[in-house]
């Protein structure tokens, strides 16, 4: 056991600012940035060609973007879970990893907005939406609640950092440079008074009470932009929750991921302890659990019946086509890493984190198969369509856009200030 | 002892079965095996609203089912296998099917001439040998006429075969009169197919009363040959006002309803999203009010 210096204030502020980006820091930051370019010239190309530069046509009408979309507004439930849920039942142990789960919310739903301005075909009549939109469309619902919640996590970033901002402006030398006047814009005003305090910490308790409906009405809406269209895989009334259960896992995957990440790159060992890796382990086992479930129900019932008119989807995701890529989003965003962290062994450190990029990988794949092979399938199928309709695979121009709002995000964790000295103090 | 034979039996049993199913699996695998020859079919269509065009066809037989092969690239020529005479290349689709449609730099020996022969090749590769086919048309036409005798509807179609410069009249040509709907053609009688008289005609009756046509009444009624030895694929189409009009169904939106327009949204729900929206977003103000207060205690502490 090493023999470590009890924290004090200063050790917690020295070890918990952020530091300057190191060899390592700068090519992980260099590729993001180039994949963000890449993403960038293929955007270009199809506002300037049109939608045709992508593989959707009249059947597959929504593709990756679309389930780039849905894997986004997954992901940023996570802020609700972390910091609300956990905040609310008085849970203590959580505290280091607030700041994570807050970042990771703000740049996914920051990017789930982006993304679906990208799968315009005319982006620039996006105010349209908000000028002529029919209150009757689930698109109209979803649109208001993205900003409510884009808005919501924003400020639910913003509160709890104040404190924090105070020592990040005193200690400019500590800190990325050209972040010092960002940070003097955003929080000089705060002194720290009790009456500040007072208002911060109401704030912070109004937020957490008021995200966690917002964030089951995100994920709730989202998933009915397919349950109130009547198509084979769509045709659910359990949409809601099976949507909103896959959207905790994913999240809590991710900040297992960014866990290990943050602790290895700026060697936090002292404040991401493997307790921490051990609860949110257990957390995954459950939100996978109950995923599990609800796909069960999602899956097996349709199966069992086997109407006429979701046959060809049903048996194209289990045995057809699509077959390779639903077994293996079942196996690795939920049956493996269930079978890793059952285990204390697999709540170390490195297999929780492998477990948890496998949720997110699973996750994503997850997202493409709600989305894609349903469209393939409708209903009523078009008459004298080409047959190169009846398939889809992205092209470039996708596979670039879509990796490049992931770089995106993950750049935005990358710069966001990741901890929260301040109520690390209180602690102490 | 006699549980041992017991084991002996069942083992057999099972030994037994095993080879019987690996034998049945063999069995239909060797038929399954069996190399059956591709074959190319043309057919040549041709409509008063589209340019001409032949589909090639790859198919194979198996299992007394003609079954369709993809894949497979072929040229077709007109009359004769040269270059000049190439009317396109297509490889089959997965139903077996390819499209060339007539060029347009062949319309001046199109319009002079009154027969054609259209040739079909495909090279052989590893998988299948070299195919070959041909078609050879007379040109033809169908001419599609309403009649409104005394309150009794019929169609009267017209076959026309092209002879040097001029269009004559041929009889015993079989012919279908239909009526274009959604997802398929429906026959405008009882009667399957008609065959033209010796002045080249043929007239059916109308016995569609009150079919919904457009919102002015329109239906497209068509005349059709299919896969005519002499001939090939003639279609004919017309629009008729012998439709029931479809009636205006703006009565549905104009009243508030969820699939009415944005000024015809159903008072409840507007009533539950503006009480969410309004509930939310004054948490929302109310925070960033908040936030104003926070940086003004900020300032007067620094004063």
């Amino acid at each position: 056991m090493k023999n470590l210096t009890p924290l004090t204030a200063d050790i917690i502020t020295n070890n918990l600012v952020p530091q300057k980006f190191g060899k390592r820091g700068m090519i992980w930051t260099g590729v993001l940035v180039a994949f963000c370019i890449v993403g960038a010239y293929a955007y270009f190309l199809q506002l300037k060609n049109g939608l045709g530069v992508t593989a959707m046509r009249d059947y597959v009408s929504w593709g990756i973007y679309i389930s780039n979309f849905v894997f986004f507004v997954a992901i940023s439930l996570v802020g609700s879970l972390i910091t609300a849920v956990f905040r609310l039942a008085n849970v203590k142990w959580s505290t280091p990893l607030t700041r994570i789960a807050e970042i990771i919310a703000v740049s996914a739903i920051v990017f789930a907005s982006l993304i679906i301005v990208v799968d315009m075909g005319r982006p620039e009549r996006l105010l349209n939406l908000f000028m002529y939109g029919r209150l009757q469309s689930p698109i109209m619902w979803d649109v208001i609640v993205i900003t409510t919640y884009l808005f919501i996590s924003l400020l639910l970033l913003f509160f709890p950092l104040l404190p924090d901002l105070k020592i990040l402006i005193k200690r400019k030398d500590l800190s990325v440079k050209s972040f010092g006047k960002f940070y003097s814009f955003l929080g000089s005003f705060w002194k720290g008074t009790r009456l500040q305090e007072k208002l911060n910490k109401r704030a912070v308790n109004i937020l957490c009470v008021t995200i966690i409906p917002v964030a089951f009405c995100i994920h709730t809406v989202t998933s009915w932009l397919f349950a109130t269209t009547y198509r084979p895989g769509w045709d659910s009334t359990n949409f809601g929750a099976y949507f909103i259960s896959g959207a905790f896992l994913v999240g809590a995957g991710a900040v297992i991921v960014a866990m290990y990440v943050f602790r290895k790159a700026y060697a936090l060992e002292r404040y991401i302890t493997e307790l921490h890796f051990d609860k949110m382990g257990r957390i995954v086992v459950l939100l996978a659990l109950l995923y599990l479930y609800f796909n069960v129900n999602e899956y097996l019932i349709p199966a069992f019946k086997m109407k006429n008119s979701e046959e060809a989807h049903l048996t194209d995701l289990f045995a057809g086509t699509y077959a390779p890529l639903f077994w293996f989003a079942i196996f690795t965003g939920m049956l493996v890493p269930i079978f890793i962290l059952l285990f204390k062994r697999g709540r170390k450190p490195l297999p929780a984190f492998i477990a948890g990029v496998l949720v997110v990988v699973g996750a994503w794949f997850k997202r493409y198969l709600i989305v894609t092979p349903t469209l393939l399938h409708p209903f009523l199928p078009m008459t004298d369509v080409p047959e190169s309709f009846k398939h889809y695979f992205p092209t470039w121009q996708e596979w670039a856009i879509a990796l490049g709002s992931l770089a995106g995000a993950l750049l935005i964790i990358t710069f966001l200030p990741g901890y929260s000295p301040s109520s690390l103090y209180r602690k102490l | 002892m006699n549980n041992m034979k017991q084991l002996q039996y069942k083992l057999r049993i099972v030994i037994l079965s095993v080879i019987l199913i690996l034998g049945i699996k063999v069995i239909s695998f060797a038929q399954d095996s069996t190399v059956s020859t591709v074959l190319l079919d043309l057919k040549y269509y041709v409509s008063d609203q589209q340019v001409p065009y032949v589909m090639v066809k790859t198919k194979t037989k198996k299992e007394r089912k003609f079954l369709p092969v993809k894949g497979i690239p072929v040229s077709v020529y007109l009359n004769e296998e040269s270059g000049a005479s190439l009317l396109g290349k297509v490889v089959t689709n997965e139903n077996g099917e390819g499209k060339i449609i007539i060029p347009a730099s062949f319309k001046s020996i199109w319009d002079s001439s009154s027969a054609f022969t259209f040739k079909a090749t495909s090279e052989p590769d590893g998988k299948t040998a070299a195919l070959s086919g041909e078609l050879t048309i007379k040109k033809a036409r169908l001419v599609l006429d309403t009649l409104n005798e005394d309150g009794a509807r019929s169609i009267r179609v017209t076959a026309l075969e092209k002879n040097g410069n001029e269009w004559i009249p041929v009889k015993d040509v079989e012919v279908k009169i239909m009526v274009k709907r959604l997802l398929g053609d429906l026959p405008i009688s009882e009667t399957e197919s008609y065959t033209t008289d010796s002045t080249g005609q043929v007239v059916g009756e109308f016995k569609r009363d009150s079919l919904p046509g457009d919102i002015k009444g329109n239906l497209i009624l068509l005349a059709r040959t299919e896969d005519n030895d002499l001939y090939g694929n003639l279609l004919v189409e017309k629009n008729c006002k012998w439709g029931t009009p479809l009636k205006d169904n703006n009565d549905a939106y104009n009243s508030r309803s969820l699939w009415g327009t944005r000024y015809k949204t159903p008072v409840w729900l507007l009533g539950i999203a503006y009480s969410i929206i309004v509930g939310v977003w004054g948490i929302i103000i109310f925070l960033v009010v908040q936030i104003f207060k926070i940086k003004k205690l900020g300032i007067e502490q620094k004063i």
